[in-house]
């Protein structure tokens, strides 16, 4: 972990520290990029479920980068799974790290920098078969090496990026891109083959005019169009799980209403588990069936869609949702704010991060960082408002 | 709201076009319409909200009231003088009546001023204050915005997003408008820090009697803030009205659609959606008629030829639909024939056309 030397408040590191640190993280970044390299046997990396029925489950992930600041905790402890066939909304301010949870996910943190040090990706492969006692064998993301993520990355796993307007490649077509993938992972597919099943993807999204679009460059398309090749391009495997980080942001209100539409149906259709990254409350709403809230890289409260909205129990999420003025609400009122800002992810102490904002704080809140209290079956919240009840009905 | 105010702001008709292609002796042949035939009257410490989809003329609309453009025509009067024909020289006494604030608080303050001399710039160029009392005046305005007046000798990369955007604002109210173009201030920050901001400006413009143009695209925001809406459309305005009367009645079929798609928070509530079909036109090379004729659910013939008016509908609530226009809707039929033409009138155009390229 980080060096404590800094000084509380101040955001100036001396030359030595700043050695200290340096030195630091390439030692760190040296071990972790090793550790990818080295050749693993099938055994390692391959664990059992704990719910059949689960896409995915994250345990206790941690993924951090080493910069010259010091380590920035970007995702500290993080765990929750994706249910088969369900769309999984997480909720975040920036820099709270839902992206960087999806990337983890993919393997794609930034490296050598970024890094996860830590916790269970567990992917639930049809493919693999059972252990000799009935449970179920899944892949370990975080435990692969770089070589075999590839068989899933892409192909049982896809994204859909923020800014459709830089994810595409300006000077190749949107069939050759869209081709490469389908390529990738069917090798014995002719060219003629894949040329069809691409065509066929554009017209699942929706474009009408599926053959002109194939021929045509990025910059020819509107911002919707390219995000409905986007999303082509990420239904052209066959994924089991789809990650869309921020799909419709960069998107206007009715382009958005649109994808959103389109999203929901596809899933339906193809049958696969969205994982849907977004700071828009209404988008959660009308989306997700699960909600997961992050603050500050940890995950603060999960439940059902019914239980975040109606029975908001953390005081961030109530905050969140106080703070979003409605196209309902009395505009005579001042607006609730959350005062402060998100904490610098950097030398984070052991207390609940949301402390300094939070009006409901209590003198239990300076000590150890509140446990995620289970408040009914779906329902977890981490604060220790809830940490009696939550007690007494546990147990 | 009965007494009559001060009107601090008309626009009659403006017009914003840029040159796109040019023609053999350089002058321009064809133009983008970025705003066009735009009027509106706004009261003294009133708030206007402009909305529409992004390449619908908004931040055009905004600049070219400051003078940021030079107009093609109509005309924008400020407390009672024009100032559409005014020189740069002559703008400079109103410069300092009118302000702007940017989307984007990231790039649109200088990493190499301190926040002090970013703020004081223009008061000392204008001379707002006698030279000694500057920084004394500038804390003060700090004060307001909510920031620290130590802050005074830092510099803006070690402010967060609501910092700098709070900075923007004190840089705006420095030289004591009363007029504050507001291009999307929020839009580029979080939630919980979107509603501090938000709250400033209300509270701001109550103490100091401001107005605003609202530009943004997040609706919920505007109806929070403003106290009449203007809704564009590809440089058209499609309908203006109080906020209430927006909210409560959209009229044009297109607020209507725009309206229905914000995702509202709550997984119970089941909106009744009216989707849009494809995309915005490109402003460039806008339709024909009614610009919105292309996506509309409830196009009619008339529409598809000819441009609609801009009328009162009821009190203060403006639109531009043929929907709304009695003359039209009474006798439907004979636009019909009379579209059923020009659609025959064209084909027998291309028939000759063709005709003539056989013959060569």
């Amino acid at each position: 972990m980080a060096k404590e030397n800094t000084k509380k408040n101040s955001n100036y590191i001396s030359i030595k520290e700043s050695r200290k640190i340096l030195k630091y993280n390439i030692q760190q970044m040296k071990y972790y990029e090793k550790l990818k390299q080295q050749k693993r046997d099938e055994s390692e990396y391959i664990t059992r479920m704990k719910d059949p029925n689960n896409i995915i489950e994250i345990e206790n992930l941690k993924t951090c980068f080493f910069t010259d600041n010091g380590t920035v905790m970007s995702v500290n402890g993080v765990s929750f799974s994706i249910p088969k066939n369900k769309i999984v909304g997480v909720v975040g301010e920036s820099g709270c790290g839902k992206s960087v949870t999806s990337l983890s996910i993919m393997q794609l943190v930034q490296a050598p920098q970024g890094q996860i040090i830590g916790g269970e990706i567990r992917f639930n492969d049809e493919k693999l078969g059972y252990f000799e006692d009935g449970s179920k064998k899944a892949y370990d993301i975080t435990k692969m090496p770089t070589k075999e993520i590839h068989k899933i990355r892409g192909e049982d796993i896809t994204m859909i990026f923020q800014e459709p307007m830089t994810s595409l490649n300006p000077v190749f077509t949107i069939g050759n891109q869209l081709d490469e993938v389908s390529f990738i992972h069917n090798k014995d597919m002719s060219k003629e083959e894949v040329k069809k099943h691409s065509i066929e993807m554009l017209t699942k999204v929706g474009i009408s005019m599926p053959e002109h679009v194939y021929e045509s460059y990025p910059h020819e398309l509107s911002g919707g169009m390219r995000q409905r090749v986007m999303i082509a391009m990420a239904l052209a495997g066959s994924p089991k799980l789809i990650i869309a980080d921020e799909p419709t942001t960069a998107l206007d209100v009715t382009i958005q209403a649109q994808i959103l539409e389109l999203l929901k149906d596809l899933q339906k259709q193809v049958g696969c588990s969205i994982m849907l990254i977004t700071h828009d409350l209404g988008v959660i709403a009308e989306m997700a069936d699960e909600v997961v809230v992050m603050y500050a890289g940890r995950v603060i409260e999960k439940g059902t869609v019914q239980e975040i909205f109606h029975n908001p129990l953390h005081p961030y999420t109530i905050g969140l949702q106080k703070s979003k003025p409605l196209i309902t609400s009395n505009s005579n009122e001042p607006l609730y704010s959350i005062p402060g800002q998100v904490p610098s992810l950097i030398n984070l102490p052991d207390h609940c991060y949301f402390k300094n904002r939070c009006i409901k704080c209590t003198e239990k809140c300076s000590g150890k960082y509140p446990k995620l209290v289970q408040v009914t079956d779906t329902h977890y919240v981490s604060c220790y408002l809830y940490e009696k009840k939550g007690g007494k009905l546990s147990g | 709201m009965d007494e009559k105010k001060e009107i601090i702001l008309q626009v009659n008709d403006l017009k914003k076009y840029f040159p796109l292609d040019k023609n053999l002796f350089g002058k321009p042949a064809r133009y983008l319409k970025a705003v066009d035939n735009i009027s509106f009257t706004l009261e003294k410490g009133t708030t206007i909200g402009i909305v529409g989809e992004s390449g619908c003329g908004k931040t055009t609309l905004g600049r070219t009231i400051l003078k940021l453009y030079n107009s093609d025509g109509g005309s924008i009067f400020f407390a009672g003088q024009d100032i559409t024909r005014l020189s740069k020289h002559q703008m400079r006494k109103y410069r300092t009546k009118m302000q702007l604030i940017f989307q984007d608080p990231y790039s649109s303050l200088p990493p190499r001023m301190t926040v002090g001399n970013i703020i004081s710039e223009a008061v000392r160029v204008h001379k707002i204050v006698p030279k000694k009392e500057v920084a004394k005046y500038v804390q003060n305005i700090m004060k307001k915005c909510g920031l620290p007046p130590q802050y005074y000798d830092r510099y803006p990369h070690e402010f967060s997003g609501g910092q700098r955007q709070r900075i923007c604002i004190a840089r705006a109210l420095a030289v004591k408008p009363e007029l504050i173009i507001c291009d999307e201030p929020v839009s580029a920050l979080d939630v919980s820090i979107q509603a501090q901001i938000i709250n400033l400006l209300k509270e701001l413009q109550k103490s100091m009697g401001l107005t605003y143009v609202f530009i943004s695209h997040d609706l919920s925001v505007v109806k929070y803030i403003t106290d009449q809406i203007m809704v564009m459309y590809l440089g058209n305005a499609m309908e203006l009205g109080e906020t209430d009367d927006i909210f409560d009645n959209p009229l044009h079929p297109y607020t209507q659609a725009l309206f229905s798609a914000v995702p509202v928070p709550d997984p119970d509530v089941k909106m009744h959606r009216v989707i849009l079909n494809g995309d915005i036109p490109s402003p460039a090379n806008p339709p024909k008629g009614c610009k919105f004729h292309t996506r509309c659910a409830n196009c009619m013939k008339v529409c598809r030829y000819m441009e609609p008016k801009y009328i009162e509908v009821t009190k203060k609530h403006f639109v531009a639909c043929h929907l709304y226009n009695q003359e039209i809707m009474n006798d439907l039929a004979f636009y019909d024939a009379e579209y059923d033409q020009i659609l025959l009138q064209e084909q027998q155009m291309k028939e000759q056309k063709e005709k003539k390229n056989e013959k060569k």
